[in-house]
C-alpha cells in the first residue's frame, strides 16, 4: 500500500477507537448522574452547542494538522531516507540523499552521505587495486577471445545441459544466414547464442550418440573424442569433433564442439574419386581391347587378311582412346595437383623484387631488374620459390664466376617467363642436370626439396639456354603457369584486439541447473531474460502500429550487447508527424522493411524460453497482442515491468519513468527512443533492479510478480 | 549341339575378338551392343552363356542379370560379367546378382576360354 495511505489510515484508526473510548467513558458518566443533574447538563449543552461543536472541529483540524505535518516531515523522509539509503549501498555508490524533512531526519541523511562518502573513497581505492590487477590477465583473455573469434573451425562450448556457454565468430556464421529468405530457416532451426540450447541448431540424438561413444570411451580411457557428419542451414557438410569437459571427479560438465566446413573438401574428394575410377576403367577397357586382339593374332597366326586388319584396327583405335584418356586425366588431376600445396597468387615483378632485395644483401652481388610494363600475375608457394631462386643465383656465381645479373620477365600466352642472364657462358645441359637434383634445404631441419622438385609443385620449368635476341646472352629461364589479374585470395580479417572483449561467453553457465525447471520458483538472477521495447505510430494499442522492434538478452546478470534484436516494420500506413518528432523514424526508412506478420515470429523465436521484461510492459505487450491473430504469434512468456519493479522497491517516489529511474540508479541512457536503445536502457535499470529486490525479500519470479501486481501502476490497463 | 554364346558388350573392340574367339572354340555366338538388345537376343537366341558387361547402355549389366535370374524360363542361362569395373564391391554385387563368374578387363583369352569352358560344362 502507498505509505500516504497506509498513514491516514493508522490515524483514522487511532481516532476511531479513541472515541470509542470517550463515548464509552461520557456513557458510564451519564449513567451516574441523577435526573436532575442530566436535566442541568442538557440545558447548558443546548445553549452552547455552537461552541461545544466549534471546540471539537477545532480539535480535530489541529489534529490532521499535526498528523499531516508529522507525515510529511518525518514519515515519508523516514521512508525515502530508507530506500535511498538502499541504493547507496546496492547499485549506486555515488547516490546521495537530498530530501526535506525534520532537523533529526535531514542530520540523519547528512550522517549517512557521510558515511556514504568514506565508503566511496575506500570503494574506489580497492576497485583502483583490483582494475590494476585485473589489466594484466585481461590483456590474455582478449588475446584468447580474439584468436578465438579468428579461428577458421567453429567453437561451441556446452555445459551438460546443451546450453551454449560459449561460441566463436565462425560458430555464428556456419549455423546462421543473414539474407532476408534464409532468415525463416534460422527460425526453424534456432540461433547460436549464450543460454541458449545446441539443440536448436544441432539435432539431439545425434549429439546424445557422440556423448555416449565418448563416455563409453572414457570408462576404457582409449578415447574421449567423438566425431560426426551435421548439415548446417545453408546445407554446407560441417564436421563435428565432440570434446568432453571434465570436472576434477572425471564427470563429464560439458563438452566442446570443433565445427569444419569440408564440402568443398569432399567436392573435391568425390571428383578426384570420380575421375579416378572412370580412368581406371576406362584403361581396363581399352586394354582389354587391345589384348584380347593382340592374343587372337598371336594364337591364330593363319586368319584372314580382313579379319587381321579388323583386330590390327582394334589395337590402333584403343591405343589412341587410351592415349586421350590419360591426357584428360592428367588435365584433371593436375587441377586437384595444384590445390595440395598453397600456392598464393602475386605478381611476379614484386617476387623478382624480393629476389633482389635478398640477394644483394650478399656483398659483390649486383641484380638489374627491369619491371614489365604490365603486372603479370602467378600462383607460388612464396617461401620455396625465393629460396628456389637465390639457390639458383648463388650456384650461378659459383658456375660462371660471375657476379651481375639482369633479370626480366615475360607474358607469353599461358605462361610467365622469368629469365636470368648473365654475360659469358651459358650453363652446360650436364651442369644444369646435376643443379635440377641437388637438394636445398628450405629450413634448417626443414624437408630437403630439389630445385626439380619445387618447380614440379609449382607446374613450372627451369632450363639452361642461349637467348639469340639479346644480344647471346646466356640464360636461365623458369617458365610458370600465368594466372588472371583478381582481388587476393583468402583474405582474413585483422585482429584487433578490442578494449574490452566481445561477450561470446559465460561460463556461469556450467552451474545452471537444467534447461527449463519450473522458471517461477527459480532466483531472479539466473533466469535469461529478453528486455524489449517497441516503438509506435502513436499511443492507441487498438488504432497504432508497431514501426520498430529492439531487444536484447540478458544472460546471468549480464546485458549481452552482440546479442541484440533490431528491426523497422513497415505498418502498411502513414506516421503521424507527432510520432516522428518522438522517435525520428521516416517513413522512407520503412518502405522496404517487413511487415509485422513477418518480424514477430522472428522476435518470438529470438525471445523463445526467455522471461520477458519491457519498461510499462503493459502496453507493449498490448500491441503485441493485438498482432496475435495476423502473425499467427502468441506471446507466452512470463513478463516483468520495470516500471513495477521500480514502484516496488521505491514506493516513496511517485516518479517512475526510465529517465528518473535512471538517474536514481545512476545509468546513463545512450540512445533513448529507439526500441534497442530503450531496451538497452530497460536492461540495465533492470540488472540493477534485482538486487534491491533481493534485499525486500523478492528472488525469483513467482514473488516479483506478485509484488508487481500490487503495486498502484499495475492497475493501468491498454 | 553347340552351345549357344551371347556377348553383351557396347565396345566393338571387345565384342569382335571375343566373338571370333568363341567362334575358333566351336560355340554359336551372337552380339548385342546394349541391354536392351541383350534382353531381345535372349529371347530370340536363347543362349546357354551370356558374357555381360556392366557398364551397358538402355539397362545396365546388373539390370539384365536381375532380369535373367527373375525370369525361371532363362534360370538355366549362365552369366559371366566381363567388365572394366574391378571393385571388390562390383565382383561381389555381380555374384550376389546370381552370376556365375566374373571376370575383370583385362583378361587373357585363355582366361575367358577357360571359364566359359568351366562354366557350361559345370552345367552338365
Amino acid at each position: 500500500m502507498n505509505p500516504i495511505n497506509k498513514f491516514w489510515w493508522f490515524v483514522a484508526t487511532s481516532a476511531v477507537i479513541t472515541l470509542v473510548l470517550l463515548f464509552s467513558l461520557a456513557w458510564l458518566f451519564w449513567q451516574q448522574l441523577t435526573p436532575a443533574e442530566k436535566i442541568i447538563i442538557d440545558t447548558i449543552s443546548s445553549k452552547n452547542f455552537i461552541y461545544i461543536f466549534s471546540a471539537i472541529l477545532l480539535i480535530a483540524g489541529c489534529l490532521i494538522f499535526v498528523f499531516d505535518g508529522i507525515l510529511h516531515v518525518y514519515i515519508l523522509p523516514a521512508k525515502k531516507l530508507t530506500g535511498e539509503t538502499h541504493i547507496i549501498n546496492s547499485v549506486n555508490h555515488s547516490h546521495r540523499i537530498c530530501i526535506e524533512g525534520s532537523r533529526d531526519i535531514m542530520r540523519l541523511a547528512e550522517a549517512i552521505n557521510e558515511g556514504a562518502e568514506r565508503y566511496e573513497n575506500l570503494q574506489r581505492n580497492v576497485d583502483e587495486m583490483i582494475h590494476f590487477a585485473r589489466t594484466e590477465s585481461e590483456k590474455e583473455r582478449n588475446i584468447l577471445a580474439a584468436v578465438m573469434s579468428e579461428l577458421p573451425e567453429g567453437i561451441l562450448i556446452c555445459n551438460s545441459e546443451g546450453q551454449i556457454i560459449l561460441y566463436n565468430k565462425k560458430a555464428r556464421q556456419l549455423f546462421e544466414s543473414r539474407t532476408g529468405l534464409k532468415q525463416e530457416q534460422n527460425l526453424q532451426n534456432g540461433l547460436v547464442g549464450i543460454g541458449r540450447s545446441v539443440f536448436g541448431i544441432i539435432e539431439k540424438k545425434l549429439l546424445v550418440h557422440a556423448l555416449d561413444e565418448i563416455a563409453a570411451g572414457l570408462k576404457e580411457a582409449n578415447r574421449n573424442v567423438s566425431s560426426f557428419i551435421t548439415v548446417s542451414r545453408e546445407e554446407k557438410l560441417l564436421r563435428a569433433e565432440a570434446v568432453p569437459v571434465l570436472n576434477h571427479l572425471k564427470q563429464i560438465t560439458g563438452f566442446i564442439l570443433i565445427f569444419e566446413d569440408i564440402t568443398e573438401q569432399l567436392e573435391k574428394e568425390s571428383r578426384f574419386d570420380s575421375l579416378l575410377l572412370s580412368f581406371t576403367r576406362g584403361v581396363r577397357a581399352s586394354i582389354a581391347g587391345i589384348r584380347s586382339a593382340i592374343e587372337v593374332v598371336l594364337e591364330y597366326p593363319d586368319i584372314k587378311k580382313e579379319q587381321l586388319n579388323e583386330f590390327t584396327g582394334i589395337i590402333h583405335r584403343e591405343s589412341i582412346t587410351l592415349g586421350n584418356m590419360i591426357d584428360e586425366t592428367f588435365f584433371n588431376y593436375s587441377c586437384r595437383f595444384n590445390s595440395m600445396w598453397p600456392l598464393v597468387k602475386m605478381s611476379a615483378a614484386d617476387l623478382i623484387e624480393t629476389v633482389k632485395k635478398k640477394a644483394e644483401e650478399k656483398p659483390g652481388v649486383t641484380i638489374h631488374f627491369l619491371k614489365p610494363d604490365i603486372p603479370c600475375w602467378i600462383k607460388v608457394d612464396t617461401y620455396s620459390m625465393i629460396t628456389a631462386f637465390l639457390f639458383l643465383l648463388e650456384e650461378l656465381e659459383n658456375e660462371t664466376g660471375q657476379h651481375e645479373f639482369r633479370c626480366s620477365i615475360e607474358c607469353k600466352n599461358k605462361f610467365i617467363m622469368i629469365n636470368i642472364m648473365w654475360e659469358g657462358n651459358p650453363l652446360k645441359i650436364e651442369t644444369f642436370r646435376v643443379l635440377d637434383k641437388k637438394i636445398i634445404r628450405i629450413e634448417k631441419e626443414g624437408k630437403p626439396l630439389t630445385l626439380k622438385e619445387i618447380m614440379k609443385h609449382h607446374e613450372a620449368e627451369a632450363f639452361s639456354f642461349v637467348d639469340r635476341n639479346t644480344a647471346n646472352k646466356s640464360c636461365i629461364r623458369l617458365l610458370l603457369p600465368s594466372t588472371g589479374e583478381s582481388v587476393s585470395e583468402n583474405t582474413r580479417n585483422l585482429t584487433i584486439l578490442p578494449e574490452s572483449r566481445p561477450v561470446f561467453y559465460d561460463f556461469d553457465l556450467f552451474n545452471q541447473p537444467g534447461q527449463v525447471p519450473e522458471m517461477d520458483n527459480r532466483p531472479l538472477s539466473e533466469l535469461i531474460y529478453t528486455v524489449f521495447d517497441t516503438e509506435t505510430t502513436g499511443l492507441n494499442p487498438e488504432e497504432d502500429e508497431i514501426i520498430s522492434v529492439g531487444a536484447i538478452r540478458i544472460v546471468n546478470g549480464h546485458l549481452l550487447r552482440d546479442e541484440s534484436f533490431d528491426q523497422l516494420v513497415n505498418p502498411g500506413r502513414t506516421l503521424p508527424f507527432e510520432s516522428i518528432q518522438f522517435h525520428g523514424i521516416e517513413e522512407h526508412m520503412l518502405q522496404n522493411q517487413p511487415s509485422i506478420e513477418q518480424v514477430l515470429p522472428r522476435f518470438g523465436k529470438f525471445a523463445e524460453g526467455t522471461v520477458l521484461v519491457a519498461h510499462n510492459a503493459a502496453f507493449d505487450m498490448r500491441m503485441l497482442q493485438m498482432k496475435e491473430s495476423k502473425s499467427k504469434i502468441k506471446f507466452i512468456n512470463p513478463v516483468l515491468d520495470t516500471m513495477l519493479l521500480s514502484a516496488i522497491v521505491h514506493p516513496a517516489h511517485t516518479d517512475h519513468n526510465l529517465e528518473a529511474i535512471a538517474a536514481r540508479l545512476g545509468v546513463s541512457i545512450i540512445g533513448r527512443h529507439t526500441a534497442l536503445g530503450d531496451a538497452i536502457a530497460t536492461g540495465e535499470l533492470f540488472t540493477k533492479l534485482i538486487p534491491l529486490l533481493s534485499k525486500m525479500g523478492i528472488y525469483t519470479l513467482k514473488q516479483a510478480r506478485e509484488a508487481s501486481r500490487k503495486t498502484q501502476f499495475a492497475k493501468i490497463k491498454y | 549341339m553347340q552351345p549357344k554364346i551371347l556377348i553383351a558388350d557396347d565396345e566393338q573392340s571387345i565384342v569382335v575378338p571375343l566373338e571370333f574367339l568363341m567362334e575358333q572354340k566351336g560355340y554359336q555366338v551372337m552380339a548385342a551392343y546394349n541391354g536392351e538388345e541383350a534382353i531381345e537376343k535372349i529371347i530370340s537366341f536363347n543362349p546357354d552363356l551370356i558374357l555381360l558387361d556392366i557398364m551397358l547402355p538402355i539397362i545396365d549389366g546388373f539390370e539384365v542379370c536381375q532380369m535373367i535370374r527373375s525370369n525361371p524360363n532363362w534360370k538355366d542361362i549362365k552369366i559371366i560379367f566381363v567388365s572394366a569395373m574391378g571393385r571388390e564391391v562390383d565382383i561381389a554385387k555381380g555374384l550376389a546378382l546370381g552370376a556365375d563368374a566374373y571376370i575383370t578387363k583385362p583378361f587373357a583369352n585363355i582366361e575367358i576360354i577357360n571359364k566359359v569352358k568351366e562354366v557350361l560344362e559345370h552345367n552338365k
